[in-house]
Formats: C-alpha cells, sequence, structure tokens
C-alpha cells in the first residue's frame, strides 16, 4: 500500500467514467454531522487496526517490513482524515470543538504510527505504541458519543 | 496421483479465480461491517458460479467450443461486441487489481517501492507464463494457494461463536443500502465473468473430450467448493476479529491480521504467501481470459499449448493486456479500489456471458445426451434470474453508497 494519494480514476467507458466522477465528487465541501461523525468513526476503525500491528510488534509475532508498511499506510489515512477534517467546513453549528478534537486524534494516531513505523521491530515501543493507539481510539470513540448525544 | 493433478484446472479457477483480489477484499469488508450476516450470501455465490463452471466446461469438452465461441454464436456479432467490449474492460480492470495485488504483498513482504514491484511481478508472470506448461501454471499457483487454508486454521484456533456463525448461513434480510451492496459484492465477486472464460478455455488447452466430463464435474464441485470454503472463512475470521473493533478493511495487508494475531510471523508469512499466489494466479487467469475472448471473438488462432509462432496475434493480445494492466496500476489509483469498482462493474455484464452458457448447455441438437438435465437447468435458470435482479441494481448501489463508503 502505498501511501493514501492514490485517487480514484474513472474508466474508459463513458458510463464508468460518470459513476466514478459522481463518486470523486460526492462528499467534497462542507462537512454535514453524519460525515463528521463517519470520519471520527473511521479514526476509531484506524487506531484499532494500529493496535493490532502493534500488538505484533509487541509480541515479536510479526516481520519487520509488514509492520513497517502497514504503520505508514495506516498513518497516511490518519493524516489524510486530518487533513479533510480541517479542510471542511463544518455544516452544523455547536460542533466546532469537535471537529477540533477529530483533528487533534487524527494527528496524535498519525504520530503514533509514525513510530512504530520507525520502530516496527521493538517491542517495548510497540506495547507502548499499542496502549497510546488504544487510548486515541477511546478518544474518538468518545467524540462520535458527543456527536450523537450518547455522551453523558 | 494423476487423478489429482488433473483437477489442477478447476483447483487454480478457484484458488487464483474464484479467490482472488475482488473476494479477498470483499469477505473481509463483509465481515467486518455484517459479521456473519453474509455468510449465506458467500455460499450463494459459490453455488452459482459452481453450476455455470460445470455448464462451461461441459459445452467445451462436448463441442470443443470455450464461452466466448458460444456467445457469438448464439447473441450474433452485434450483442457478442457488446458481451466483448464489457467483458474486456472489466478484465481489463482486473488484471491491474491483481498486479496491483502482487505489488501489495510483494510491498509488504520486502518494503520497496510499490510501482517497482508492479513491473517485477508483472516480469513474473511473462517468464512463469512463457517457462511453465499450461499444466505447470496451474500446478504453481493453484496448490500455492492452498497455503491460504491457513485462514480456515484461524477460524478454527479462534473459535468464534459457531450458533451466530450457523445462523449467518440463513439469508436474512436488511433494508440498508450498504447491506445490499455488499450482497452485489461478494455474489459479484465470486461469479466474475473471466472465471468462466478461463475455465472453458482452459479445458481447450488441456485437450478435453466427452471422457472428460466426470474431471469436469469434479473440478466445478471440489475447485470451487474449496475457494467457497476459504471465503466463508475469511467471513468468518473478520466478523469475529474485525467486527467488534469497528475496523474497516480498505487495505490487502488487513486482511494478513487475523492469522497474525492468532499463528504469530509464521501465520503472517503464510497468509501473505496464500494472498500472493491468489493474486498471481487471478492476474494470470484474467490476462489470459481477456486474451482468449478476443482472440475466440475474432477467429484468431489462440492457446498457450499453440505458442507464439503458432497464435502471435493471441501472445501480443496478451501482452499488450498486461501492459495495459501495469499503465492502470502504476497510475495511483488504490488496487482495492480498482478491485470494487471491476466487481460491481462486473455484475452488468454478467447476464451476457450466462446467458448464451444456459441456452446452449440446454440445447438437446448440440449437446445430445450431455445437455442440461433437470437439475441443472432449473438452478441455470434461477441464478440466470438472481444475476439479472443484482445487475440492475448494481450501478444504483454502487452511487447509493459512495463505493460501499456508506
Amino acid at each position: 500500500m502505498t501511501g493514501t494519494g492514490r485517487k480514484r480514476a474513472g474508466c474508459s467507458a463513458l458510463g464508468l467514467f460518470l459513476a466514478i466522477a459522481a463518486l470523486l465528487f460526492s462528499g467534497c465541501g462542507d462537512l454535514s454531522n453524519d460525515e463528521l461523525n463517519r470520519g471520527v468513526e473511521s479514526l476509531s476503525a484506524l487506531a484499532a487496526q494500529g493496535q493490532l500491528v502493534a500488538n505484533g510488534v509487541a509480541r515479536d509475532a510479526t516481520k519487520t517490513t509488514y509492520a513497517r508498511v502497514m504503520a505508514r499506510t495506516l498513518g497516511g489515512e490518519a493524516e489524510h482524515e486530518a487533513e479533510k477534517l480541517a479542510d471542511a467546513t463544518i455544516e452544523e453549528p455547536g460542533t466546532e470543538d469537535q471537529r477540533h478534537a477529530a483533528v487533534a486524534v487524527a494527528g496524535e494516531i498519525s504520530g503514533l504510527l509514525s513510530e512504530l513505523q520507525t520502530f516496527p521491530g521493538d517491542e517495548r515501543h510497540g506495547e507502548l505504541i499499542e496502549k497510546h493507539l488504544e487510548e486515541a481510539g477511546e478518544k474518538a470513540d468518545a467524540i462520535v458519543a458527543q456527536l450523537s448525544g450518547d455522551a453523558p | 496421483m494423476k487423478t489429482i493433478f488433473k483437477i489442477a484446472l478447476g483447483i487454480i479457477a478457484a484458488i487464483g479465480g474464484f479467490l482472488d483480489i475482488g473476494d479477498l477484499v470483499f469477505n473481509t469488508q463483509a465481515g467486518a461491517l455484517f459479521r456473519y450476516d453474509l455468510l449465506w450470501a458467500v455460499v450463494l455465490g459459490t453455488i452459482g458460479i459452481a453450476v455455470y463452471a460445470e455448464m462451461s466446461g461441459r459445452v467445451a469438452a462436448v463441442s470443443g467450443r470455450p464461452v466466448f465461441d458460444v456467445i457469438r454464436m448464439r447473441l450474433g456479432f452485434g450483442f457478442g461486441l457488446l458481451a466483448l467490449i464489457a467483458s474486456t474492460l472489466v478484465n481489463l480492470l482486473t488484471v491491474a487489481a491483481e498486479l496491483g495485488g502482487i505489488a501489495i504483498v510483494l510491498e509488504l513482504l520486502f518494503d520497496a517501492p510499490y510501482s517497482m514491484f508492479v513491473i517485477t511481478g508483472a516480469i513474473a508472470l511473462v517468464l512463469i507464463v512463457a517457462l511453465l506448461p499450461f499444466g505447470g501454471i496451474e500446478r504453481l499457483f493453484g496448490y500455492g494457494g492452498l497455503v491460504l487454508f491457513v485462514v480456515v486454521a484461524t477460524v478454527f484456533h479462534q473459535n468464534p461463536d459457531w450458533g451466530a456463525v450457523a445462523h449467518g448461513f440463513v439469508p436474512s434480510l436488511d433494508s440498508s443500502t450498504l447491506y445490499l451492496y455488499f450482497v452485489v459484492g461478494v455474489f459479484a465477486a465470486a461469479l466474475m465473468p473471466y472465471e468462466v472464460h478461463f475455465y472453458s478455455s482452459g479445458a481447450i488447452e488441456e485437450g478435453w473430450t466427452e471422457e472428460n466430463l466426470k474431471e469436469n464435474r469434479l473440478n466445478a464441485l471440489l475447485g470451487y467448493g474449496i475457494g467457497g470454503v476459504l471465503s466463508v472463512a475469511l467471513v468468518i475470521i473478520s466478523g469475529y476479529l474485525f467486527h467488534p473493533l469497528g475496523v474497516e478493511p480498505s487495505d490487502l495487508g488487513t486482511v494478513a491480521l487475523p492469522m497474525q494475531g492468532a499463528f504469530g510471523e509464521t501465520g503472517l508469512l503464510l497468509a501473505l504467501g496464500g494472498i500472493l499466489f491468489c493474486v498471481g494466479g487471478a492476474a494470470i487467469d484474467s490476462s489470459f481470459a481477456a486474451s482468449y475472448n478476443l482472440a475466440q471473438f475474432l477467429g484468431w488462432e489462440w492457446g498457450r499449448y499453440q505458442g507464439p509462432r503458432k497464435a502471435p496475434r493471441f501472445t501480443a493480445s496478451w501482452l499488450v493486456f498486461l501492459l495495459l494492466g501495469i499503465a492502470i496500476a502504476q497510475s495511483g489509483i488504490n488496487p482495492v479500489e480498482i478491485t470494487e469498482y471491476s466487481v460491481v462493474f462486473s455484475v452488468v455484464a454478467l447476464p451476457l456471458t450466462y446467458l448464451p452458457v444456459l441456452l446452449i448447455a440446454g440445447d438437446r441438437s448440440f449437446m445430445s445426451e450431455h445437455a442440461n438435465g433437470r437439475i441443472a437447468s432449473a438452478l441455470g435458470w434461477i441464478y440466470f434470474a438472481v444475476i439479472v435482479v443484482l445487475s440492475l441494481a448494481a450501478i444504483p448501489l454502487l452511487l447509493a453508497t459512495n463505493g460501499g463508503g456508506g
């Protein structure tokens, strides 16, 4: 995998091109509450996936190249999510704080995965990063709960 | 022993064709999103491809005509051309996705640039095709892909809630568009048209006659059955591990994570090796299928057994398809996204592929005593009805779910 910069592209047939173009343009611009929610949920999912990779490193149960490439890919996705959340305009008032918090969590996940990428063979680092990713995931879950009104 | 080697055609069709990057991605995502709820759709797709592969192999063995020959004969030039264009586009996207899949696995194993591995992978495929006979290619990828049985071992190692797993085999209705999109995706991934194109042309490559009909049935049942077992295992392990964590597998590397969790580095390496053989086999299947279709439609000499001298246009077209696949894979599009589109768009091409097979396999004037019996005929028509419904729903669902993104 290969970074997150890969873009969707159209196929040669016009119909396929239009379908993909429709997909390309959907989701850009203003950020609805639902989209913000989905974005934060995907951060939680990235943190969970990163935790599994870090767990392999912590247990010395993985291959360093695999851990490094996976950490790079997932970190890139977290960074991309951070950029998307930071650039979008919030449609619904009152969710600005959650958006800022989500950007911070995305940055935190990206940083942790970057560290894992640097030390894919270090069991101690793996253990710490796994723990911190779990905490970052919990933060993301808490933001989701706030956005959906389930927070205490 | 000879019989075991003979069923390799079915096994490569199952491992390298049936279980390609599309199945790996869709089944893993289906488990992560819906836990075990889509297991019934995997079984439905597996039976469907076994039914149609058996028919196409039987037609090839009895008449000496592969699927695309039959398509043109039954549908005429106009619809035949439409089927050729549709299947070529889907095959091309599939070749690109599989080459991308090879590069991803090599990148995970050796951590060097992805683009370098796209080219390295393609060169390796050319060398394999140039150096090995057709049977050797089958055996290499077919038996290599069996390494992926580590997924089945992982399922038993993790011991999921078997009651919940069993419940997943009962068809359930969910009105959400995302669920319906994944029903279409899982089903379509099992019935990709290139599988029967390759299977029936492979039967001609191997010189099948009426004497091979038993072998054909065994191939279709055992080969696709094995593919189905592996697909089911992927859904179960993904539902067991990823669903509770909310993981959304968007990368091929994620598919191998559960095996690392269960068996450490050994499990991880076996999973990556199995994936490599699967996508490698599927790259050969789909690129060959594209060339088979073109050559059969245009009446060129074709076949790996003929060699480049006797079938130069077939060989040249195979290389061109491979080069185009490289170009798409190198363009920066995520192979997993290419896969999702190729699988969903293939649904639209399915009726054009499967209707002629069904018609010709049931034609007593053409197949005499080997024509479809009542069961094959009934199953064929039921599946064709399902295919038509799904082909109508595929594109609207793709758009409604933002390409499965929800």
